[in-house]
């Protein structure tokens, strides 16, 4: 029986997956084409239309893993554990690719590619919790404890949401301030339109990824259950004759 | 499946299209010329970008009112210059820099008349390809694992139809 939700996600999935598309596609040409270079940075500007939307993205990814670890050890629906697991490998993504990019911008601007800025070692420790719960996963071999351990590991790992938030305001740091807040947005227009279509695209693919990944893990763990019992079906079947 | 991989066709036209444009808009609005193409060619009033050097010792004239003339190196080709535009921020000496104008051959003098940042599109192009080719790659290779898995579902006998129809009900 394959799970209303999933059916539900398999229906409705191609609205976040097409509007993603639309979004990025408006976001690139607006930020590479048609958005004003900087006066200090020149071109380079461009590659904040890609680093801001991905560091954004993994934030909010994970605090959706946040969040379904706390309902997880709540409830204890398997769907949940799924979505978690799904949520995790696709921050990761997010994670590791805010972060290249973001070495790639500091390279022209700040003539290093790396340094132990406050903001940049937060982001990178989100990371290693998310390669630590990643492996964690692979090392428990009960499923009920691989998730419950998990759940709790990510919400352990949350408190590294307000650091990461917050670095640039609590400590000194290359990495500029925050641009929205709620002392207002402190960004031009001409930056600010890329800005928000490229953020709501990576948003929109997040959520379409998610739905994929869960589909994939439940699918993968349904076919394996259902080929397990017709195994031991026909083996108990044979075993009778 | 043909419908999947059509689809996926389709996204990957499109970014070959967008890649296409941003590379001409690239081409016509920031690429440089190299500065030994400059000496020998003929003139033209049409505007080129070249990179290079001033060179120590050699600028003169009223820089703040944008007008200088100087020396502007790259290897082992130096050219002379004469500037004349906006008050120039980023013009002194052993200064890398990008200059906007057009060659004479008449006087064999670079006639700038803009300054630019230097080209480093090339950033701009790793950070995207890098990014858009890992996320495309991990959606193509999801999406294609579902197929998989859905058809595998569907089509063995593993498959339960009672469940679509009750579906159907609700």
């Amino acid at each position: 029986m394959i799970n209303r939700f999933i059916r539900y996600i398999q229906r409705y999935k191609g609205w976040f997956g097409g509007g993603a598309a639309l979004c990025l596609l408006i976001g690139l040409y607006t930020g590479l084409l048609a958005s004003p270079p900087d006066y200090y940075q020149g071109e380079v500007v461009r590659i904040m239309y890609v680093h801001v939307p991905l560091a954004h993205t993994s934030l909010l990814a994970y605090s959706v893993l946040f969040g379904g670890s706390i309902w997880y050890l709540w409830k204890r629906d398997p769907l949940v554990d799924n979505m978690c697991q799904a949520a995790a490998t696709i921050t990761a993504m997010f994670t590791g690719l805010a972060l290249v990019t973001g070495s790639i911008w500091a390279k022209p601007t700040w003539n290093t590619w790396w340094t132990w800025d406050p903001r940049l070692v937060s982001f990178a420790v989100l990371l290693l919790i998310l390669a630590g719960y990643m492996m964690l996963r692979r090392l428990v071999d009960d499923p009920d404890r691989e998730g419950k351990y998990a759940a709790v590991l990510a919400i352990v790992g949350g408190v590294d949401l307000p650091i990461i938030k917050f670095s640039v305001e609590w400590w000194r740091t290359l990495h500029q301030p925050m641009s929205f807040s709620t002392r207002g947005v402190s960004i031009s227009d001409d930056l600010l339109v890329p800005l928000l279509f490229m953020s709501a695209g990576c948003w929109l693919l997040f959520a379409y990824m998610l739905m994929i990944r869960t589909q994939m893990l439940y699918l993968t763990e349904l076919l394996q259950a259902k080929k397990g019992r017709l195994l031991s079906q026909t083996h108990f079947s044979q075993s009778a004759q | 499946m043909n419908w999947f991989y059509a689809r996926w066709g389709l996204i990957g036209g499109v970014a070959l299209l967008l890649t296409i444009l941003t590379y001409q808009d690239y081409h016509t609005r920031l690429s440089t010329v190299p500065l030994q193409t400059m000496p020998g060619s003929s003139s033209s009033s049409k505007l080129v970008r070249i990179q290079g050097m001033v060179k120590s010792g050699t600028l003169s004239g009223d820089v703040e009112g944008g007008q200088a003339t100087f020396e502007f190196t790259e290897g082992p080709v130096t050219i002379p210059v004469v500037y004349q535009g906006p008050p120039p921020e980023n013009l002194r000496e052993l200064k890398v820099l990008v200059l906007v104008g057009h060659w004479d051959a008449q006087t064999n003098v670079f006639q700038a008349q803009d300054t630019a940042l230097l080209n480093n599109y090339g950033y701009v192009a790793a950070a995207y390809g890098v990014s858009f080719l890992a996320l495309v790659w991990m959606l193509f290779a999801m999406s294609q694992r579902v197929m998989v898995l859905f058809k595998e579902i569907k089509e063995s006998k593993l498959y339960e139809p009672e469940v679509d129809s009750l579906a159907k009900k609700q």
